[in-house]
């Protein structure tokens, strides 16, 4: 290596690298005193700084199944090609290496590659180049962050649906679900009918996020898993479907029996008498005894974390008392009824919700196995086959009926295998032609020439960015049932205010807000906790870069948004977030010092920032740029800080 | 019943009078401060058209109108609310605004709103925008309209602003990104990142936002996108901002403790508090948008605190903007996507109610001191005077003068009016 040249990217870097600046500036002598090799001190979170594999144990595809994922996928282009030269579209050129490259990072591992990954990829022979690379990131922890980070919009994951709901078992299922790739149908039947606490089964967290509103969750999970919005039809015959009311308690009642809060004794014994409430009088037992009656806040989340308990007794539905239609009676029965098809044969004789998610994820079930494969296709092609795709309706117009039809049959000859699937599309020269700019709101339909060109969701850019900063961004991962349970778990039917209190001590000094929080801060740099997305609690607060980015509030569903504003550009102009990449230590920092000679290090800032070689206009422009610079490691840092402001950074192309 | 019930054109009548004897010797009598007479006194007859800025509180989630602006004390759908009498004869509030009660005399309230939809997003959506939300067109929400059709009238701050959270708001829909409000999460912290790195000088800056410019060329000739284009044009407008004195407007601190605390020191007071200040600098229009009214769950432990918070933040918002002689030239807007049902659940909750629901509207523009429409005893449906959602944006759109008659073509090539083609309610209008 140059050393002279290196010493003088250390220089750069450092003295004129943001946040050393001031360090060194005003200690230069000191700083030619001491041994001039030694490595600058970085201000980056020790945690962060170690390259360190994921600690986590991914499925992965199924290697003997390429050839048959490459058939499906041919068989994709055959049917996108025929639609095309039908409304007489071409399709667009096959995407070169680097953009595929850039494209399939962001789109399955949710963020860019590193410079070693980018390397390995561009410099292989390999003629199955890109399958191999689908595959392989397919199997990585990186994919499990970015699908999660796809459910967590949708199924609007949050770690206290209501106050006192502890909810984080649940999302960590979730990331597991993914990483063990579950077969989709059976997944989804286990968050519909699971009983217990979240950290006993947190599979029941699902039903825990609308607790308390029976007929918003049918609502909600009709319009998730069938792309269906009966809502409407809770109040009044659905003005623009045709669902009525009556229809909406039919589909309400199989799961009325669903119960969320346990009294703390057997629920069945406490039938027609009025229900003694444990939780309750333990705090209030806790309010005689503790000064002014301030219960503590950990003791109360322990008690009434754990009356929430998901149960199904037998109940029926009654219309509501106002039911102003001529089908029947206000506050009569209602019988539950499905919305079209049948409940399969097999769940006969079993309870209300099991006979619901049995009919819902029932291969026999179209709009099922449809809302799945256009939720997928949307995420990696940019638009629905149907757009909205959670909106469908007898009418609603399907760009590509064939390819919708083929996608369809294959999820369900693959038994719901969602990574098989995906890896078909990605497989597909489809989604590997060059991208489209297309509007969904230009009222054109889209046939897919190639993907859409788009912004990068809010967590692509803050992975990206981390991508950029720091070698390990994975410092943490977030808790599991496994770790909450023990801090948190109390049979309330036999406990006294001890054991609550015992509880209460181990769950307040490990996942109770502010020790939880606490335990995050040594991954922090100037405040914000340097982790994936994936990791960080949700929703995350209003100001956080996240959230500028358009992270949803995840209270709607699919609430995440990606349209431009002010706070987002002053954040990336003058923000910590993307000042932390020139810090001593940060993974580019590390790249540029490791050049040979300024040509590589041009070459790595443009491989590490935009995925690709400069062109020779590029070139030019640096060099410039570090001849003008007072010194070269400036030019270097501002050639950085300018590809990080580039829209080709920011947009999916 | 606490609240007398009036109907049609006797009920009209009742109210302009009423609004008029509270000018004079009955509100007169109970005014302790200046302030607070000349809140009363706002409604003056204004020409239509005179609101030169709005400012629009946004009760995210759906705010329960049986315990607030339409209480049915005498029917157990009312819950626990009670009625208060207002300084309006006749007019009568939830009993947790006691404030805004004092202050009737410059309100409008609207009760008898409906919507098409239970769904908060849907609902929201066409409550900004007063068009039902599509997929292949994303509509304009009214401070986008604002400053498209009124222009800024400071030029170093954008024109709309949005504060609190900015969830899939509608933004400038199919407009410029230019109007697109620009998002406040926390009105304590105002717009971060507005100065330079220390290391960082403005010469330097520069040079690095060229060199941006010059790598982005080839990308950018390729991909003619819309959003790239609305990226690039705030790019100038975050550069002008950074170098500009009139960020101090965000510094809530150059507001005396006293005046902090009356707004309420919550996101709802502050935001309002900020809003009163950018509009002294001329910004058409702010919304602050406020959240945690879904009450499915025990109602009752949950509404004092919103209700009190409401309460304090908009009787001092209109208190203040009046001592400032700000009140006669700007619209206050109180809305909401849909009520909460008459009926309470098992939680002790209230579900979504798109039946019937109240809205509040004061200021420039608006007659004050009275109740316009009704909804049936239990807060049901919708009684008499109906407004729809596209009457109360023509109405707000009227005030303010916007062209509510004109035919727009859209992207998507359909033809839309501001205000979404409704009628403005006359009677609301001075």
């Amino acid at each position: 290596m140059n050393s002279r040249l290196s010493l003088a990217i250390v220089a750069l870097l450092c003295c004129c690298s943001p946040l050393l600046a001031q360090k060194t500036g005003k200690k230069p002598a000191i700083a030619k005193r001491t041994a001039p090799a030694k490595p600058p001190v970085s201000r980056l979170p020790a945690s962060v700084r170690e390259q360190t594999p994921v600690d986590m144990r991914v499925a992965p595809v199924i290697a003997s199944r390429r050839d048959e994922a490459a058939a499906s996928a041919a068989e994709i282009d055959r049917l996108v090609d025929v639609k095309l030269a039908a409304v007489g579209q071409r399709p667009n050129p096959l995407a070169g290496d680097e953009l595929f490259l850039r494209r399939v990072y962001l789109q399955v591992a949710g963020r860019i590659p590193t410079l070693p990954e980018a390397h390995a990829f561009l410099e292989s022979m390999s003629a199955n180049r890109r399958q191999e690379l689908i595959d392989e990131l397919l199997s990585s922890p990186d994919y499990v962050s970015n699908m999660y980070n796809m459910w967590a919009e949708t199924l609007r994951l949050v770690q206290s649906p209501q106050p006192n709901i502890v909810a984080d078992p649940y999302l960590a299922y979730v990331k597991e679900s993914i990483r063990d790739n579950k077969q989709y149908d059976q997944w989804v039947y286990e968050m519909l009918t699971a009983d217990g606490k979240t950290w006993e089964n947190p599979a029941a967290g699902y039903q825990l996020r609308d607790e308390g509103m029976p007929l918003p969750y049918v609502d909600n999970t009709v319009r998730v898993f069938l792309g269906t919005q009966i809502g409407c039809a809770q109040c009044h015959d659905h003005p623009f479907d045709h669902w009525t009311q009556h229809q909406f308690y039919e589909l309400a009642a199989f799961t009325a029996g669903t119960r969320t809060r346990s009294s703390g004794g057997d629920m069945m014994a406490a039938k027609g008498k009025p229900r003694g409430n444990k939780s309750q009088s333990l705090i209030k037992e806790a309010q005689a005894k503790y000064p002014n009656g301030r219960v503590p806040g950990p003791l109360q989340r322990v008690a009434r974390a754990n009356a929430y308990n998901v149960a199904e007794v037998k109940a029926a539905l009654r219309l509501p008392h106002d039911y102003a239609y001529d089908d029947a009676k206000p506050k009569t029965v209602v019988e539950p009824a499905v919305l079209w098809g049948e409940v399969p044969k097999t769940a006969s004789g079993k309870s209300g919700r099991e006979q619901f998610a049995a009919w819902l994820t029932s291969a026999e079930n179209p709009r099922f196995s449809q809302t799945i494969v256009n939720r997928l296709w949307r995420r990696f092609m940019g638009a629905g086959l149907i757009d909205p795709i959670d909106d469908i309706r007898d009418d609603s117009v399907c760009v590509n009926e064939p390819l919708q039809k083929h996608l369809c049959a294959e999820l369900i000859r693959l038994d719901f295998n969602l990574k098989e699937l995906t890896r078909t599309i990605l497989y597909s020269k489809s989604f590997q032609r060059e991208a489209t700019d297309y509007q969904v709101t230009s009222g054109e339909p889209y046939y897919f020439p190639g993907p859409v060109v788009h912004r990068m969701t809010a967590e692509q850019v803050w992975d990206s960015i981390l991508t950029l900063a720091v070698h390990n961004a994975w410092p943490f991962q977030r808790p599991t049932a496994k770790d909450i349970a023990p801090t948190i778990e109390l049979d309330l039917a036999s406990a006294t205010l001890e054991t609550l209190e015992a509880v209460t001590q181990k769950y307040s000094s490990t996942y109770f807000q502010a020790a939880y929080r606490r335990s995050l801060a040594p991954h922090a740099y100037q405040g914000n906790v340097l982790c994936r997305a994936s990791e960080l609690p949700s929703p995350m607060p209003a100001g956080h870069f996240l959230r500028q980015f358009g992270q949803g509030d995840r209270e709607t569903i699919d609430g995440g948004d990606s349209t431009a504003t002010v706070p987002q550009i002053l954040a990336m102009l003058n923000g910590p977030i993307t000042h932390v990449m020139l810090e001593t230590g940060s993974a580019i920092y590390d790249n540029v010092t490791a050049a040979e000679s300024s040509r590589d290090a041009i070459d790595s800032i443009f491989i590490s920032l935009l995925t690709r070689k400069p062109t020779s206009e590029d070139r030019k422009l640096a060099a410039s740029e570090i001849s003008r610079a007072s010194r070269p490691g400036e030019g270097y840092g501002n050639m950085i800080w300018a590809l990080l402001n580039t829209k080709e950074f920011l947009f999916v192309q | 019943m606490s609240t007398p019930e009036f109907s049609g054109t006797h009920r009209r009548q009742f109210m302009a009078t009423a609004a008029q004897s509270l000018l004079g010797v009955s509100f007169a009598s109970y005014a302790r401060s200046r302030a607070f007479a000349d809140v009363a006194a706002a409604p003056q007859p204004v020409a239509i058209g005179k609101a030169k800025h709005i400012i629009y509180l946004f009760m995210n989630g759906a705010m329960t109108h049986i315990d607030t602006f339409d209480p049915k004390p005498d029917v157990p759908e009312g819950g626990e609310t009670k009625g208060i009498q207002t300084r309006v004869p006749g007019i009568s509030f939830g009993e947790k605004l006691p404030k805004l009660s004092y202050l009737a005399g410059a309100l409008a309230v609207v009760r008898s709103l409906s919507t098409e939809t239970g769904d908060h997003n849907q609902a929201q959506y066409l409550m900004r925008t007063a068009y039902k939300q599509l997929n292949s067109i994303r509509h304009p929400a009214m401070g986008a309209w604002m400053v498209n059709q009124k222009d800024r009238l400071n030029r170093d701050l954008p024109g709309n602003f949005l504060i609190g959270e900015n969830n899939r708001h509608p933004g400038a829909g199919f407009l410029h990104a230019s109007l697109s409000p620009v998002p406040i999460s926390d009105p304590d912290v105002g717009l971060e990142n507005t100065s330079l790195p220390k290391y960082l000088d403005e010469k330097l800056f520069n040079r690095r936002l060229v060199l941006a410019g010059q790598f982005d060329r080839r990308f950018q000739g390729k991909h003619p996108n819309p959003e790239v284009e609305a990226y690039n044009h705030l790019y100038g407008e975050a550069k002008r901002l950074m170098g500009s004195d009139k960020l101090e407007v965000f510094d809530l601190s150059k507001e005396s403790e006293e005046v902090r605390e009356s707004y309420g020191q919550n996101p709802l007071g502050q935001g309002c508090l900020l809003a009163r200040r950018l509009v002294e600098q001329g910004i058409r229009y702010v919304e602050i948008n406020h959240g945690g009214w879904d009450m499915h769950q025990e109602l009752y432990e949950r509404l004092d605190e919103k209700a009190t918070m409401l309460d304090t933040a908009l009787s001092s918002l209109l208190r203040d903007l009046n001592t400032k002689g700000l009140l006669s030239e700007t619209l206050v807007v109180l809305a909401t996507e849909f009520g909460r049902s008459p009926e309470l659940n098992v939680n002790g909750g209230r579900d979504h109610h798109p039946g019937a629901f109240s809205g509040v509207l004061a200021g420039a523009g608006i007659r004050g001191g009275q109740v316009y429409g009704s909804s049936d005893d239990r807060g049901f449906s919708v009684e008499s005077d109906q407004v729809s959602i596209e009457d109360f944006n023509s109405t707000i759109a009227a005030a303010a003068g916007l062209d509510i008659e004109s035919e727009f073509i859209a992207p998507n090539g359909r033809p839309f009016k501001v205000g979404g083609g409704g009628t403005p309610v006359k009677e609301l209008l001075t």
